[in-house]
């Protein structure tokens, strides 16, 4: 029984990934770890008086209820999710993670459209890169 | 025995010693005082002394007894200089020389108020006296005395002449100081650095070109350092650092996230309902502690709620975010650009109370009508229940952290609020009221000085200095004379066609530029309108920036800070703002209450 890695939000296209994923899983009888990755660099384009760690508690928060959302749909289909929260870049917390959870798969969410943040070539790009560098397979889906 | 008495004689002797040095000091202090008269030293400062008693005395020849001074007044001119705005222009170098020669006679320089006073030899001048003005940034000015003028001073008479007013003229560091302004706008709007970063860059940009191009060529100077300090008002720095110390300690204890959680559970999963209860606890969190602030804390649970009622998270996160950037101008704290208008123009915490927050809260009628009708298909929506794990999390989000730290904050809050309100009656500056406040929080709630140090956001002060600097410049070249001169040009002396022009050109601007900068540039055209345009010493001008500052925030997503951390929260959760879309929303939203907001300009002034 392997572990697939997925980085997701909340949004109708991290539903789209978070639904493929989870099919996946089931054909492979894998479990998932949902990731949401937390950054706050977009504050320091603020003006006024913000503490960064009270709201990035906030966001974990956020996320963490973002990500159970994710395991209940995953668990409504009849595969086993847990999920972390890590703050930071995305591809330095995806590496950690998959080490850390000993995964077989991490699995990079397609962009939906032109609203995305990521390209696909950025991603196909992060997948080689996460493979070369812990000898996990990434792969876009 | 005998040590002791030698020990006691020498100890005696310096008592003696001492006391003698004393009185000899005090014998000589008598004596400088009575002296000093007599050697022509006045104690009057240079400026007043005309008016001394003294200054009609000369200094005592040498040998001459006392009862044979001969008395020779001197003569002096004075004048004082204006700029076409009417404000003193200081630091101007006055030459008089007589008819054509190169010798100049006397110089002075004119003073923080404008004057200068230039004292002249006691002598007949048998040609017109020219005095010569000149000062970087302005066009020199050459005035001949007139015969009757040169009668009066040939009979030793000094001259007190009409104010001089000097007109400006385009220099150099004209455009070093404007092209620096317009870049840090530019670089702020597009988000190339750090907000701090760019106005920084261009303090370095106009004090060194001030200093090292000034030594190069003198039209490249703007201002030297102890003149760029006199523009930045320590009142505002300080209010709002008092003003982050008591947010900082407050925020930490879950009021927001509790409100928000409680207008979800008062709302019974009504989402029509939900978002005006939403509304008006941001609106008014935001006039009370920090628009950005508010957001900031709210958005995340705000995301939970909406996905917990089944709806779209922008269809709550957009009406409370444009109830933050209306509701904050409804008290002098509630927004940056409010605490820069009230510093400047001396509005009391209860000016705002009295004149904007009635306007505010029709603002906010029309904005919550405006937002059930443009969300009405989402608002109607019945999404599924949450399970139970996700209810536990939500409610869990939505409880308050710190209950007696809030119950201590909340009563030093309430006190300082009572004296923002009473302060004008007893002296008290809102910004001293912001610092005891503060202190309070520290000494009694948060007594933790690395705490104190990680709430106060000394970037957000250096911000407000070095654009104070950079606004200086820009005002010590002329181009606010400029600005001012074209508006006053427009509107003439017609007070609501300025109000009208005022706002909404303000409203329209600060939807492209961050409304602080702007606003920190608009006071000196502000004030200058204030005192040519008839009627408008009640300062409804500056309320009117207020209005439309703030609220033209809400027409892009650039157009307040408020705007973009709200912007930044719901991408991380997935849920993107894009510009149009905001654009789609906000911009018939300011409309609709900058609208309402210059009904009430015209209502109450």
């Amino acid at each position: 029984m392997g572990k697939i890695l997925c980085a997701t939000r909340g949004g109708e296209a991290s539903h789209r990934t978070q639904d493929a994923v989870i099919a996946l899983a089931q054909e492979q009888d894998d479990s998932i770890v949902f990731l949401y990755v937390l950054d706050t660099d977009f504050l320091g384009y603020t003006e006024r008086a913000v503490r960064p760690d009270v709201v990035a508690t906030e966001m974990e928060h956020m996320g963490e209820f973002l990500l159970v959302m994710a395991c209940e749909r995953a668990e409504k289909q009849g595969v086993k999710a847990t999920f972390r929260v890590k703050r930071g870049q995305l591809a330095d917390a995806l590496k950690e993670t998959a080490v850390e959870q000993d995964v077989t798969l991490v699995a990079l969410g397609r962009p939906a459209g032109e609203e995305s943040r990521f390209q696909l070539s950025g991603l196909e790009k992060l997948a080689a890169d996460i493979t070369e560098e812990i000898g996990i397979e990434a792969r876009v889906i | 025995m005998s040590q002791s008495f030698t020990v006691d004689m020498i100890n005696n002797c310096r008592l003696l010693a001492r006391g003698r040095r004393w009185f000899l000091l005090l014998v000589l202090l008598l004596g400088a005082t009575l002296a000093l008269p007599t050697f022509g030293v006045s104690a009057c400062p240079e400026r007043d002394r005309r008016a001394c008693p003294e200054h009609s005395r000369r200094a005592q020849p040498k040998g001459k007894p006392l009862s044979t001074v001969s008395v020779e007044r001197p003569m002096s001119l004075s004048s004082r200089l204006l700029d076409p705005q009417g404000q003193p222009v200081r630091g101007a170098k006055v030459t008089v020389r007589q008819g054509r020669s190169n010798e100049p006679i006397a110089i002075a320089e004119s003073q923080h108020d404008g004057t200068f006073v230039v004292d002249l030899p006691p002598r007949e001048f048998p040609s017109p006296l020219v005095i010569e003005i000149d000062r970087t940034h302005f066009q020199p000015q050459a005035i001949e005395l007139e015969t009757e003028d040169m009668m009066h001073l040939n009979a030793g008479e000094s001259l007190r002449l009409p104010d001089v007013e000097l007109s400006r003229r385009i220099t150099p560091g004209f455009w070093v100081a404007t092209l620096t302004f317009v870049g840090i706008l530019a670089i702020i709007a597009l988000e190339k650095l750090h907000n701090t970063m760019a106005a920084l860059l261009g303090v370095a940009v106009v004090l060194g070109t001030s200093f090292v191009g000034g030594a190069i060529n003198h039209n490249l100077f703007i201002f030297d350092f102890e003149r760029a300090l006199e523009y930045v008002n320590f009142d505002v720095i300080f209010l709002v650092m008092g003003m982050m110390i008591v947010i900082g300690v407050i925020e930490e204890t879950g009021i927001f996230q509790w409100m928000a959680y409680q207008a979800y559970r008062l709302s019974g999963g009504r989402a029509w309902l939900l978002v005006i209860i939403l509304m008006i606890i941001t609106a008014i969190a935001s006039a009370l502690l920090d628009n950005v602030t508010t957001m900031l804390l709210m958005t995340p649970i705000t995301i939970q709620i909406a996905l917990a009622i089944g709806i779209n998270p922008l269809s709550l996160l957009l009406p409370e975010v444009l109830a933050s950037n209306v509701g904050g101008i409804s008290t002098l704290i509630g927004t940056p650009t409010n605490i820069l208008i009230g510093s400047y123009a001396n509005l009391t915490f209860n000016d705002f109370l009295r004149n904007l927050t009635p306007g505010v809260l029709l603002a906010m009628i029309v904005l919550i009508t405006y937002v059930i009708l443009y969300y009405r298909r989402q608002l109607l929506t019945q999404g599924n229940g949450l399970s139970e794990a996700l209810l536990e999390r939500l409610k869990d989000s939505g409880r308050i952290t710190q209950p007696q730290k809030l119950a201590k904050a909340g009563i030093v809050f309430a006190v300082m609020l009572v004296f923002f309100v009473i302060g004008e009656r007893i002296h008290l500056v809102p910004a001293v009221t912001a610092i005891i406040g503060a202190v309070v929080m520290l000494l009694w709630v948060a007594p933790d000085i690395e705490e104190m140090l990680k709430v106060v956001d000394w970037t957000t002060l250096m911000f407000f200095i070095a654009l104070f600097i950079v606004v200086g410049a820009i005002q010590e070249v002329g181009l606010i004379s400029i600005i001012a001169d074209s508006i006053a040009r427009l509107v003439g002396d017609s007070l609501p066609a300025t109000i009208l022009v005022l706002i909404w050109s303000a409203a329209f601007l600060s939807g492209i530029i961050a409304n602080i900068p702007f606003t920190a540039a608009m006071l000196p055209v502000v004030g200058f309108l204030t005192s040519t345009v008839s009627g408008a010493s009640n300062q409804v001008l500056f309320y009117g920036l207020s209005v439309g500052s703030a609220m033209g925030g809400n027409s892009t997503l650039i157009g307040a800070s408020a705007n973009l951390v709200t912007a930044g929260i719901a991408e991380r959760a997935g849920y993107r703002i894009t510009y149009v879309e905001f654009i789609k929303v906000g911009l018939p939203a300011t409309i609709l209450t900058v609208a309402a907001g210059v009904a009430w300009m015209f209502i109450r002034f």
